[in-house]
């Protein structure tokens, strides 16, 4: 097998060499729009009956080498009429294509790799260029959809720059399941694992799948929405799936070199925050008087700042006066440079495409940082009349550096420094290590880390080695018929090492851990298909085909505490050792089967079956079925061809479709119940119930889950195509999903795994864009996206309990399901209030109300309903100018930080009342009667943390509008390039997350969630935002 | 061509079959069906002592310091201001359900289904008491007959039952365990890493558990806990500090290894002996072995002072001048804080002091209070030695001590009461349970701004707050058989 794969790549190598030894003659010329004689950037000019040709500048001059005199070119461009012009040894031939909106034969990627015209597409397909996704380049590509494409929810969140992202298609198809769609790059499947996340109890954010993507070698990304779209490629679709092209070869004449450099600079924005600067560290308003004092009340609760001289955690005195923000002083400035080589060729034979990129990020949290360095192959060939073939290969080399901690305080830098009270200087926390190899305590609660112990002493890194290759043929049997195979793989080693060092305060002797991911994921698939015109009226494609995925995981931890020789950091330096052995494995095979009809070039029927059979459904004796059958049918109707409309209509098109996705466990073993041994003491083994989730009550009689959702849609070109509208409605509703259903813990268990969860998504979308101005000299393009999702959980189990998606250490927020609800709700403890609203109190008596704790309520939605996105691009000349802004609005967030400051006199809601007491009107729960109180300065503290019980205090509306992203770039005329024979050269200044328009969360970016699971809606001290100014250089040879 | 189109159609045939091998690929590889019982006891006794979790939250920050065992300063510290800490409150609930619970009740499945012999079920339903008597001293009202079953019988939201009725229960099932326990070996051998299979040791513990069970009642069934006792008595106690109920722990390698208070004072520096307990400690020769000065380590009882409760760091400089308690008592760092220490889960001085009180009370087990009180200092003192060498206390200074606090038997119950407080320190569960029971010592409550108590002592701890949610029926109808859910609720043996 290696030999013939050898063998391939060798052939390969000697096609490249055969480059430029024909006699050529060289075509160039202009490509203009007949309308305003512009010229049509990125027009193609193909040699006929070769897979040979270019694309057009930015001003629509190409230039082709012909080999022979008497060929064919064909000029197209999407939306207007093709041409096909003789050489007939003309060296310059320009061209002025008609606009023909009926003719929108732009070819996109669908499902399974198959090319179709958009116009037979019966369903949504959104497809979005490399240029639009790497224009201000983010550390993980995927984010650079963002506010784009209308039902595309992407939620980059407070995980830092190395971190991972969320990215939903029109709602949240499993309750508790993957959520995140299925990237498919070059036609294979790619792994989309999440390494690790912040938990409620803190931890790190290992990065996900995606985020590997070099962003320079995509050439576009088309997002596959529905579930028609999608039921080809199966279970791991029903969410939507993003479709990656990378570039290739194709086109290039000779060699190409192009060149890519990006320089961004992030600085956290401290705009956001607005916290009280006018009172100290200390407690019942006082400043402390000793240094036990200042370390065991390192909250806000002193007296007003009057720059007298008081002792701080340390032991010094310093001034009693505002230190100024200690999050400029802390954060750093972070930096990413991006580099890309990539040499590219092709002749009418084969093509191929190389390139290299390095990306290094340090990140805003001091000492953390990420590179990755991408290697991209891509080789295709034509062997003879009938084979054509594919390989691509990406090696991906990914090391991040001390990932920043978040959640939960344990090792959470950025928890400290947002605490600091007003009068500590972040900066005399500094080294944060004593001489003796300790943390130097800033707080008596071990778990309030040091920042600078927690950046410089936490070392903690991990690296990943992937490898994603897919290697396709492609036998064209008769000119009606093929038969395509493909196989691919995506494999990763992941190595990581965290440490909690010797000396921490919580963790004395320290930890570390040595653990080692291995992943695979391999794809194969066989299908064989025809594409034939049954006569004039009706022409038919169909194929039938068989598909095998197969997933691996196995991790390997090894863990040691308390080091045994302080500062040697080595697993075996601990004295106790202990290992942990991970091994998952499962299979999806299928058939798999397509057939589309079309009359007339103006009505498309297409209908597609599939049957999956799933690993993680079968066990032995189980009676229930491993598989299911589900299928698929769209319609697409061109109105505008088939009817007389108004002449105001240039294009429309009606489409429909309705499909069925099945889909099973997302995790193997889950059916029976599992004893393992965990260890062992004073000799003797011990063990016990224990799965990959000892705490889950098992479901022997799983069966698969189904997503149906019906979809409906309008594609309209007005005005002579300078103004079009895509609307869609669809509706999908998912049966049985599988579920872990809260239970007792006091059953033994947490949760049961039940079949009959029921979710519903309805929604909207629309894309509108136009083009107001288009002379030679300025053109302005504007398109706005809009997406509402609603979305209802309609089941959960038997009893319709609710389901549990996260929670806060306390408790006190949860993130759940309800029967009825929009999908994952922020429900938590409320105020008690009288029939009149009034806040009910308890404690009066005393003199210090506090409010009652009420009872748990629905206080939020987790996920924003609503979302959009605005574009507008200008070009005046060889600048251009484009800008995004995004908005959410409808969602809820519960702000931890807003609460923790609460509680330590650090938020300036705490102000109120310190000199002269705080008035308090409520109803006495006692008397019912009500009252009106002055709590006294010194009990602020004490009111203010009985408010901290109730969750309703600290919701805030996610709703945001933000200039997402802005450009000013410059194209450097060809004349004075040719001179240094560089083709094209481009230079452009970049911002991203600069401002917001809008937004009501205090203190907070309204999307900092510490992680990217389902339960989103709870924030907790991840990294701030920042906003990023950046350069980028392109040139091309 | 044909043979390609052949070919294509074969490979998909097999395709259509092709669920092969997918019944025994979803067989977890690294799992177990089943495993022997053994294993599962050795993990239930583990489960039983708790981890670090728990043991830091009830038993420490709640139990010691509300018992004035410890005293502490840092707000955290929630039990001895008498302030909410919800999830500290419910930890022991927390994780004896989803732990120990779990375990022990799926050990006794096992071994009823696969008809193991009866001496084998008989030390599981002692250990399986032992559990649940701590869950409902601590917080009441608590799930036992449908708790743990959630894969045994499909019972996923259990009911509370009332105290009441769990320990007429329980009380029957060490009744019945003891009957049912001769001599010799149970077939768990070493695995039972209590008693080493030893049955006799088995049905000393039960019936001891019976009389400190019995005693228990003394507030709301004075006769039911006579008859009890008397029971407990005859059937059998622990004799000498063979018999103790503990578990030994190593340092590792994980932390179910380890004793979970060890591992709390290895991070925690905060807790000092108390005012209280040091004052009871005076001229007693186990001071220097419980207790050293912060600061040095001295053990000198001279230099062992001990801090008030109630106190926090303004508190502290306003009362005595000092700005931290490095001046102050901790636990003996060099003996009784190890990880590796061991944990009692009930001792033979204990079962003297109940004797003590039966024959104070009732005229039991031989009616010679202060016999069995002696006998009770003496093995409090002695079974130190468990904690190794330097904790052996000899019979002389035991002598002198009994000689200089002789039994006075116009105060038994109040002397037999504070011996037993000092008896149980570090088993602040029982510390506490005893404390409600017989109100001895006398303590004095602190009254910290913004106590959640009003300055009182708590008697009891709350449910987990997932409860509210989780199983949201069952705990609004626990709350309504038993009172609020707060600190101050008494549970039924506690009357007022």
């Amino acid at each position: 097998m290696t030999k013939k794969v050898l063998k391939l790549l060798l052939a390969f190598g000697l096609l490249l060499v055969t480059y430029g030894m024909q006699a050529q003659i060289t075509v160039k010329g202009t490509v203009t729009n007949a309308a305003d004689n512009m010229g049509l950037p990125g027009a193609n000019v193909v040699i006929k009956g070769t897979s040979q040709g270019v694309s057009t500048d930015f001003d629509g001059n190409y230039s082709i080498e012909v080999s022979d005199a008497n060929a064919i070119l064909q000029f197209s461009y999407v939306g207007f009429s093709s041409q096909e012009i003789a050489v007939n040894g003309q060296t310059t031939i320009n061209v002025a294509l008609q606009e023909d909106a009926s003719q929108l034969d732009e070819v996109v990627v669908t499902a399974l790799g198959i090319r179709k015209e958009t116009k037979a597409l019966g369903y949504s397909i959104t497809k979005v260029e490399g240029e639009q996704v790497s224009l201000v380049k983010e550390t993980n590509a995927i984010n650079g959809l963002q506010g784009k494409i209308a039902g595309v929810n992407i939620t980059q969140n407070s995980t830092g720059a190395a971190g991972s992202s969320r990215v939903i298609i029109r709602g949240n198809t499993s309750l508790t399941g993957e959520n995140q769609p299925l990237y498919v790059i070059d036609g294979i499947p790619m792994g989309n694992d999440v390494s690790g996340s912040a938990s409620l109890w803190g931890g790190n954010d290992g990065g996900d799948g995606v985020s590997s993507l070099n962003p320079d070698d995509i050439e576009s990304m088309s997002v596959l929405k529905g579930g028609a779209a999608a039921a080809l490629y199966g279970s791991r679709a029903s969410n939507g799936v993003i479709m990656i092209t990378t570039k290739t070869g194709k086109g290039q004449k000779g060699i190409g070199v192009e060149i890519n450099s990006t320089t961004v600079f992030d600085v956290v924005d401290t705009s956001l925050q607005d916290f009280q600067t006018s009172y100290g560290q200390g407690s019942f308003g006082a400043a402390p008087l000793t240094q036990e004092d200042a370390l065991n009340n390192s909250s806000s609760w002193g007296s007003r700042l009057d720059g007298s001289s008081v002792v701080q955690f340390d032991g010094v005195s310093r001034p009693y006066s505002y230190t100024g923000n200690n999050l400029k002083k802390f954060y750093r400035t972070g930096t990413t440079f991006t580099n890309t080589v990539a040499l590219s060729g092709s002749n009418d034979k084969s093509n191929f495409r190389f390139s290299a990129t390095d990306l290094s990020n340090q990140d805003i949290m001091p000492n953390a940082s990420l590179n990755r360095k991408s290697f991209s192959l891509n080789l295709g060939s034509q062997l003879g009349e009938k084979l054509t073939l594919t390989v691509n290969a990406k090696y991906i080399r990914e090391g991040a550096k001390n990932r920043p901690r978040l959640s939960d305080a344990p090792g959470n830098g950025n928890f400290s420094v947002m605490n600091a009270a007003p009068n500590i200087n972040v900066l005399d926390y500094r080294p944060g290590i004593n001489e003796d190899g300790t943390e130097f305590r800033i707080n008596s609660n071990i778990f309030n880390q040091n920042p600078y112990w927690a950046a410089f002493h936490f070392n903690n890194m991990d690296a990943r080695n992937r490898f994603i290759g897919s290697f396709s043929v492609r036998y064209d049997v008769l000119d009606w018929l093929y038969i395509n195979a493909r196989v691919g793989t995506d494999t990763y080693a992941r190595k990581s090492t965290a440490t909690e060092p010797w000396g921490t305060a919580y963790k004395p002797l320290g930890a570390m851990e040595e653990w080692e991911r291995r992943y695979s994921q391999t794809d194969s698939d066989l299908m064989i298909g025809i594409d034939r015109d049954i006569n004039d009226q009706f022409a038919v494609s169909a194929f039938v085909g068989g598909a095998q995925n197969t997933q691996e995981r196995e991790n390997l931890k090894l863990r040691g505490e308390d080091f045994v020789v302080a500062g040697l950091e080595h697993v075996q330096n601990t004295s106790n050792q202990t290992l942990e052995h991970q091994y998952f494995k499962k299979k999806i095979n299928s058939l798999y089967g397509s057939l589309e009809v079309s009359y007339n070039d103006y009505l498309y029927l297409t209908g597609t079956v599939r049957n999956d059979w799933f690993s993680t459904l079968s066990f032995p004796g189980k009676t229930t079925p491993n598989n299911d059958l589900y299928y698929s049918g769209n319609l697409s109707f061109i109105l505008s061809d088939a009817l007389e409309l108004p002449e105001v209509i240039r294009f429309a098109k009606f489409r429909t479709g309705y499909s069925k996705v099945a889909g099973g466990a997302d995790n193997p073993y889950e059916l029976a119940l599992v004893y393992g041994i965990d260890g062992s003491h004073l000799g003797q083994p011990f063990g016990g119930v224990g799965g990959s989730d000892p705490n889950q009550i098992p479901l022997g009689d799983l069966v698969a889950y189904n997503v149906d959702e019906f979809e409906v849609g309008l594609d309209t070109r007005l005005l002579d195509g300078k103004l079009s509208l895509d609307l869609a409605y669809y509706s999908k509703e998912t049966t049985n999903d599988i579920v872990p259903v809260g239970t007792s813990s006091t059953s033994g268990y947490s949760s049961a795994l039940a079949n009959i969860g029921k979710i519903s998504n309805k929604g909207f979308e629309m894309l509108i864009s136009a083009r107001p101005v288009s002379t030679d000299d300025f053109s302005w393009q504007t398109t706005y996206n809009l997406s509402i999702n609603n979305s209802e959980v309609v089941a959960t189990d038997a009893a319709n309990g609710d389901i549990q998606l996260g929670r806060t250490t306390s408790n006190l927020t949860q993130i759940r399901h309800f029967v009825g609800q929009p999908y994952g709700t922020i429900y938590g403890t409320s105020y008690v209030r009288d029939d009149n609203g009034n806040i009910v109190y308890e404690n009066v008596a005393n003199g210090v109300p506090h409010a009652v704790r009420g009872e748990y309520k629905i206080l939020g939605e987790g996920v924003p309903p609503t979302t959009m996105g605005w574009t507008n691009e200008f070009r005046y000349k060889n600048f251009n100018l484009s800008f995004l802004i995004d908005a959410k609005f409808g969602g809820q967030i519960f702000s931890s930080t807003n609460r923790i400051t609460t509680l330590g006199g650090l938020h300036k809601q705490t102000l109120e009342g310190r000199e002269n007491g705080l008035t308090v009107t409520g109803t006495d729960v006692d008397t019912g009667q009500q009252f009106t109180a002055t709590v006294a300065p010194e009990d602020l503290a004490e009111y203010w943390s009985n408010i901290g019980d109730i969750s309703e205090a600290f919701i805030q509306d996610a709703d945001y509008i933000k200039l997402r992203q802005i450009s000013l770039g410059y194209t450097i005329p060809s004349t004075f390039l040719e001179k240094f024979s560089i083709s094209s050269a481009s230079v452009s200044v970049i911002g991203s997350n600069l401002f917001y328009l809008l937004r009501d969360a205090e203190n907070i970016d309204p999307e900092s969630s510490y992680q990217v699971g389902n339960g989103q809606g709870l924030e907790y001290f991840g990294l701030p935002s920042a906003r990023r100014y950046g350069v980028s250089l392109n040139v091309k040879f | 061509m044909k043979k390609i189109v052949f070919t294509i159609l074969a490979v998909l045939l097999v395709f259509v079959s092709c669920d092969e091998g997918f019944d025994e690929l979803n067989v977890n590889p690294t799992k177990a069906a089943q495993i022997a019982p053994g294993n599962k006891l050795t993990k239930a006794i583990l489960q039983t002592s708790g981890g670090r979790y728990e043991n830091w939250r009830a038993n420490l920050i709640y139990c010691s310091t509300m018992m004035q065992h410890f005293a502490t300063i840092p707000g955290y510290w929630t039990g001895d201001k008498y302030s909410w800490n919800r999830g500290y409150a419910s930890s022991l609930f927390d994780r004896y359900y989803p732990d120990t619970v779990k375990t022990v009740e799926d050990l006794l499945f096992q071994l009823n289904e696969e008809g193991h012999p009866e001496e084998m079920i008989a030390v599981t339903r002692i250990l399986r008491v032992f559990v649940y008597h701590r869950l409902t001293d601590l917080y009441g009202d608590v799930p036992y007959s449908e708790a743990g079953k959630g894969v045994i019988e499909g019972i996923t939201m259990p009911r509370y039952d009332s105290q009441e009725a769990i320990y007429a229960d329980m009380l029957k099932e060490l009744e019945e365990a003891a009957a049912a326990l001769g001599t010799g070996t149970s077939e768990f051998g070493a695995a039972d890493v209590m008693f080493n299979g030893d049955l006799s040791k088995w049905k000393k513990f039960a019936n001891s558990m019976m009389l400190r069970l019995s005693l228990r009642l003394i507030k709301v069934d004075a006769a039911g806990a006579q008859a009890w006792a008397t029971k407990a008595i005859n059937g059998g106690l622990m004799t000498s500090n063979d018999d103790i109920a503990y578990l030994a722990h190593t340092n590792g390698p994980d932390g179910i290894n380890k004793n979970g208070n060890g591992e709390v004072f290895s991070a925690d520096g905060s807790p000092r002996i108390s005012e209280t307990f040091m004052g009871f400690l005076q001229g007693d020769p186990r001071l220097p072995i419980l207790a050293a000065r912060r600061s040095d380590g001295s053990t000198n009882p001279a230099d062992l002072k001990g801090l008030p409760n109630g106190l926090d760091s303004a508190g502290l400089l306003d009362l005595t001048g000092e700005e931290n308690t490095d001046a102050y008592a901790e636990p003996n760092r060099s003996i009784i804080t190890g990880e590796d220490a061991p944990m009692f889960f009930q001792t033979y001085a204990e079962v003297e002091f109940m004797l003590a009180e039966c024959a104070e009370r009732w005229g039991l087990a031989g009616g010679d209070a202060e016999a069995h009180y002696n006998a009770g200092v003496t093995a409090a003192m002695k079974m130190l030695s468990l904690y190794g060498e330097a904790a052996v206390i000899s019979d002389t200074d035991i002598a002198d001590y009994l000689v200089a606090n002789p039994f006075d038997s116009n105060n038994a119950l109040e002397m037999i009461g504070n011996q037993y407080w000092i008896a149980t320190f570090l088993n602040e569960y029982e510390t506490f349970a005893n404390w409600r029971r017989t109100g001895f010592p006398v303590l004095t409550p602190v009254n910290f701004p913004g106590n959640e108590t009003n300055g009182t002592i708590p008697r009891r701890l709350t449910y987990s707050g997932s409860e509210e949610t989780a199983n949201p029926e069952n705990y609004a109808a626990a709350i309504a058989a038993q009172g609020p859910d707060v600190l101050t609720t008494r549970v039924w043996w506690d009357a007022n």
